[in-house]
């Protein structure tokens, strides 16, 4: 791991009134990492998220980015988080302007080539496919030229070959610019796919981080099978007190 | 600020999108408009004016070479008025009702001050204290009438005098303010004076003849002050005066109340639901858990709401009141004042909707519930009545209706501070309180 991390989260609390949504969790991010949040419904990833992102304040707790240094974070939330009668270049001119892109035009011409939205750049965001229109909303998130993104279950509505082109794309995003990824997902396999570290978070709390070999290593068993990952997971939720 | 603007921007260009919520913001207040301006169109186009008279019907007076009487003096006036003749009492009742704009009494014994050439008949006009604006255009209408009156009663006074002092000069026979008399005349008389002087000398009375000469001194004297009266006769231009007083409180008439109506009806509905509908999209579209990321932060998405109602009150409200005074003869008056009232206005009203908007959590919610709340406070605020009136005061349409009413029906403009502070704290107030809840109900 990376001496001085990206992103360091501590001893994170979120309290609604009486419920605790997330208690006492601690991470970190280095530059160009991949980290998936992994939990069940309900766990708390969300509100991590949006923790790191800024969206909301912790009850307790501190998140730093680059040492409290300048640091550009993109955040990509699970519903598209757009304006469904601009058009796909207007919403893009319009956050890049927002993000205090020095010409905004130039920028979402930049994003609409690089999120391949350039034949669908005319058409009003609440007419784009459902894929089309996740391209839009993370292509929305790198209107700031983000360090890191945050991305909250992206893949959740998509179809499987949308899935599949969404890695990629991520792939080529992470490759080209090192940019590092916090994705929140409910399947182990897109965690251990997609991540190079996963962070299981039960009833609020951190309940594992590491590798899928770790997980596997403490939770899994030889009579799983077919579907050991999944199984072991379960053990590694049911397990965690509440 | 830029992130205002910006946000400020998209959501001009999105209204100018929606054909259907453009034409019903401008076209409805046009429609108030019209319907004001229909109602405007009859009867009560001229306004009417009882006239009490009090002098001896019948009397004529001699000017020049016409004989005048009250009807024609009644005549002149229902060129600029509706006259109702009614007896004194009749018209006080009328006017306290609000039948009648205002009252002109014509006092007993004008037509003989007006023969008189001495004394200045003076005609009295009461009009309502509640309806100023229309009384001050009865005022100048009636100031004009009395004004072509009195140049036509001039001239005639004017030819008189000077005819008058052709025959003190020259002598004749003469019929002044109907008196008939012989005058031997100034220049006739000098010379009778300067005859008997040379018939007394001749007879030896010298000093008899001695003492008639101050009498052709006086005579020549006075023509030389009679060559100066000439002049000054022409400028004599006003035989009649008009006083005017405010009469007691009384019905206000529908026109000024009618019109602060249709303006509080048309700009509340267009403020409230324009900024209660911008804040609840900005959440059903979820794009406010960008703009809090420090893009733009939730005060300042509150008060861009604001500010964009408070901008299409102004609009509407500039092209309700340029529909009435181009198609109406009521007078909106004060047409400075107006841009800043009505963005005040504008700005309490779109804060009183972001208010609801940031506590629903769908478009369609928030416009319901903001025409289901708006709705009956604005028809709240029209009501007089103390009691009503403090529920109507802690909401911004009470006061904006007491704004308008008192630039449309006040010329002082009295009573207006009171209504525009109230407006302007409401208008803080309902901001600052629509910020936290949407910060509540954002992070909910």
């Amino acid at each position: 791991m990376d001496a001085r991390p990206l992103m360091e989260a501590r001893a994170l609390v979120r309290r609604y009134r009486r419920f605790v949504a997330l208690d006492g969790v601690d991470m970190r991010l280095s530059p160009g990492e991949s980290v998936a949040l992994l939990g069940p419904n309900g766990a708390g990833k969300t509100t991590l998220l949006e923790l790191l992102a800024g969206v909301a304040r912790p009850s307790e707790g501190t998140v730093t980015w680059n040492g409290d240094g300048a640091v550009r974070v993109g955040w990509v939330p699970q519903r598209p988080a757009v304006y469904q009668r601009l058009t796909a270049r207007e919403n893009l001119r319009l956050f890049a302007g927002l993000e205090g892109a020095e010409d905004p035009a130039a920028e979402a011409a930049r994003l609409l080539e690089r999120a391949d939205l350039e034949a669908v750049a005319g058409r009003p965001a609440g007419s784009l496919s459902t894929g089309t229109l996740q391209r839009l909303n993370l292509a929305v998130a790198l209107a700031g030229r983000p360090a890191a993104l945050l991305l909250d279950e992206p893949t959740a509505t998509l179809s499987p070959d949308q899935r599949l082109r969404l890695w990629e794309w991520l792939g080529d995003l992470r490759a080209a610019d090192e940019l590092a990824l916090v994705f929140s997902t409910q399947s182990v396999q897109e965690a251990a796919r997609h991540g190079d570290r996963m962070v299981v978070i039960a009833r609020g709390r951190c309940a594992f981080a590491g590798g899928m070999p770790e997980l596997m290593d403490r939770w899994g068993s030889r009579q799983d099978g077919a579907d050991a990952d999944e199984r072991a997971f379960l053990r590694l939720v049911e397990g965690t007190p509440a | 600020m830029s992130g205002v603007l910006a946000l400020f921007a998209k959501d001009l260009r999105l209204l100018v999108r929606a054909p259907l919520m453009l034409a019903v913001l401008v076209g409805y207040p046009l429609l108030v408009a019209l319907l004001v301006a229909a109602a405007l169109q009859g009867e009560d186009r001229r306004p009417v004016v009882a006239l009490v008279s009090l002098d001896t019907p019948g009397r004529t007076v001699q000017v020049g070479d016409r004989r005048l009487s009250v009807d024609d003096y009644v005549d002149r006036l229902r060129e600029e008025v509706d006259v109702e003749r009614l007896p004194a009492g009749r018209a006080r009742q009328e006017l306290d009702a609000g039948r009648v704009a205002a009252v002109l009494t014509i006092p007993e014994g004008f037509i003989a001050d007006l023969q008189s050439g001495v004394r200045q008949p003076t005609l009295e006009l009461v009009t309502s204290r509640r309806s100023p604006i229309e009384g001050e255009a009865i005022q100048r209408r009636l100031e004009s009438a009395v004004y072509r009156f009195n140049q036509g009663l001039a001239q005639g006074y004017v030819k008189q005098v000077l005819q008058l002092v052709d025959f003190i000069v020259n002598g004749g026979s003469i019929a002044v303010l109907g008196r008939q008399g012989d005058v031997v005349g100034l220049v006739r008389g000098r010379q009778l004076i300067l005859d008997a002087q040379a018939q007394l000398r001749r007879q030896g009375d010298a000093r008899l003849a001695l003492r008639l000469e101050p009498l052709v001194t006086f005579i020549d004297e006075t023509q030389n002050n009679l060559d100066l009266a000439r002049p000054a006769a022409t400028a004599i231009s006003s035989p009649i005066r008009l006083t005017t007083r405010e009469g007691a409180r009384g019905r206000e008439p529908l026109s000024a109340f009618g019109m602060a109506g249709a303006l509080l009806v048309s700009l509340a509905l267009a403020g409230v639901l324009l900024a209660a509908a911008g804040i609840a999209s900005e959440r059903e579209e979820n794009t406010l858990v960008r703009l809090r990321r420090g893009l733009v932060p939730l005060p300042l998405v509150v008060l861009e709401k604001v500010l964009f109602s408070a901008l299409a009150c102004l609009v509407v409200g500039m092209v309700l009141l340029g529909a009435v005074a181009g198609l109406t003869d009521l007078a909106v008056g004060r047409w400075a004042a107006w841009p800043g009232v009505l963005l005040l206005a504008g700005a309490a009203f779109g804060a009183f909707g972001a208010l609801v908007g940031s506590a629903a959590r769908e478009t369609r919610t928030a416009l319901l519930a903001a025409l289901m709340l708006s709705l009956p406070l604005v028809f709240v605020g029209l009501i007089p009545g103390d009691r009503i009136g403090v529920v109507a005061d802690v909401v911004p349409f009470g006061p904006a209706f007491d704004v308008f009413r008192a630039l449309l029906a006040d010329p002082t403009l009295g009573s207006v501070r009171g209504p525009l502070v109230l407006l302007g704290v409401l208008a803080a107030a309902l901001t600052a309180l629509a910020a936290v809840v949407l910060r509540r109900r954002a992070t909910a």
